[in-house]
């Protein structure tokens, strides 16, 4: 039990240093890039092109093996940079702050993919590109929450305070987020009673479900495999005239 | 440290009552806005009245934005904040009464303006009271987000602070606006005004240490 806390604590230390991190980053990546392709082929193709049709929409409902990916990532996303923001106010990991600026772009563009192919999606089946429904206005919101916390990254010259500037946004905004969510969830029924109901829970099929399981995998995936190139190039980008760099 | 306090609340109120635009550039920008909405969606008094309570807040809500950036600016700029954080006295209650003295002079001047609703927007009269309670106690949490977003964009371009104001109070307008809609048809406001509280309550130590945070990012 002390031995694996040791060892944890350890790894801990290690994650803190930005050569073992460009070291082992460089070493998993090609390796993370063979698993995403391989998830992402298998979960899109048999989606795609051998899961059933499904009798109420057709072939339209297909893109949930996009969509749904896309947005559960889009939020994942801003609970690992919350843990991130916290572990850079408390300790002051310059790690951390590299992790968060890596990802924010990622997030942002991930909460963009969930947006537009939800809209899509929603054209054939509902009639309309966009309605002010709970989820699509939190969704809505959290892209916001994105691009707020790159422009205040960028606002800033200085690495060190942008870092701890984009932490205590990140933050508030982690705090906030649920209330948001249940705030928009009141505003929604007070609005609108019941027009379009899209949620209804239609249990999904198994020869449905397992390609969108697999593409889901495959979309945390290419998530793992873009944040570690954009937190290897960010590495690369500070720490350019370092001693341990320039010998690498 | 109530001595110290005290001053600190004086040194504001004064500062504020020389610099006339801080607190008059909000004042003619909600009655100008107000103003807008007639023009461009419908002057019939009935379509109006129903959009009332909410075009009374956006109004509110767009005008706090102007003065955001004045609650630590102008200290940034002349070096009173840096000293400031370099004596060794806790920077809470700074950070606490230069808040509510930017809410004093932003805020209560809009709130007390809002009750004109009434003739311009064609409010219905009973609705005033809930409208106003609403602005009371919702605006106090625009306020701490501003100090916030104010204290981040020090110095910076003043378009990142409605980037940070504007979807955090998402909330605040959601609860505010549905208070009133809900006392006009008829139905009990005051879960909406405790949800109100109960956030501002919350969030108020966490966005009075988050700004300390922030302010001290300018001199590290």
């Amino acid at each position: 039990m002390n031995r694996a806390f040791n060892n944890l604590k350890t790894f801990y230390h290690k994650l803190g240093s930005s050569p073992w991190f460009y070291r082992i980053s460089g070493i998993t990546i090609p390796y993370v890039a063979l698993l995403s392709f391989l998830f992402l082929t298998i979960g899109i193709v048999w989606g795609v092109f051998f899961s059933p049709t499904d009798f109420k929409q057709g072939d339209v409902y297909r893109i949930i093996y996009m969509h749904v990916p896309a947005a559960s990532v889009s939020q994942s996303i801003y609970y690992t940079m919350t843990v991130a923001a916290v572990v850079s106010m408390i300790w002051r990991m310059k790690m951390a702050g590299i992790f968060i600026k890596s990802m924010a772009p990622i997030g942002a563009s991930f909460t963009f993919l969930a947006l537009i192919s939800g809209s899509i999606w929603g054209q054939p089946t509902w009639g309309t590109w966009w309605i002010w429904d709970a989820r699509l206005t939190s969704t809505l919101v959290l892209f916001i929450f994105y691009v707020a916390i790159i422009s205040l990254y960028s606002s800033f010259s200085e690495k060190k305070s942008a870092d701890q500037a984009v932490s205590i946004l990140t933050l508030v905004g982690a705090v906030n987020l649920p209330i948001i969510k249940k705030s928009v969830d009141w505003w929604n029924t007070l609005h609108q009673p019941a027009s379009i109901k899209f949620t209804e829970s239609s249990s999904i099929s198994p020869e449905m479900l397992y390609p969108l399981i697999i593409s889901i995998f495959g979309f945390y995936l290419v998530v793992l495999l873009s944040g570690l190139m954009a937190m290897r190039a960010e590495i690369a980008k500070r720490e350019t005239n370092k001693e341990w760099f320039k010998n690498y | 440290m109530t001595n110290l306090a005290k001053r600190i609340f004086y040194k504001e109120l004064v500062s504020y009552r020389k610099r006339s635009s801080t607190y008059l550039s909000p004042i003619v920008f909600f009655l100008i806005t107000i103003a807008l909405y007639p023009l461009a969606l419908s002057n019939d008094p009935a379509d109006l009245s129903f959009l009332a309570p909410g075009i009374t807040w956006i109004c509110v809500l767009l005008s706090t934005l102007l003065s955001i950036q004045n609650i630590f600016n102008e200290d940034f700029e002349d070096g009173s904040l840096d000293i400031f954080f370099s004596l060794r006295v806790s920077t809470l209650p700074l950070v606490i009464l230069k808040i509510l003295v930017n809410w004093i002079f932003s805020s209560l001047p809009i709130i007390i303006l809002s009750s004109t609703v009434v003739f311009l927007l064609f409010l219905p009269s009973e609705g005033l009271v809930i409208l106003l309670t609403s602005l009371l106690i919702g605006t106090p949490v625009i306020s701490l987000f501003g100090a916030l977003a104010g204290a981040l964009s020090l110095g910076k371009s003043s378009i990142l602070g409605p980037a940070i104001v504007l979807p955090l109070s998402l909330p605040i307008l959601i609860l505010g606006t549905s208070a009133v809609t809900s006392f006009l048809n008829g139905e009990n406001p005051s879960f909406y005004f405790l949800m109100m509280l109960a956030i501002f309550i919350f969030l108020l130590p966490l966005i009075c240490y988050a700004c300390i945070g922030a302010l001290r990012l300018h001199y590290e």
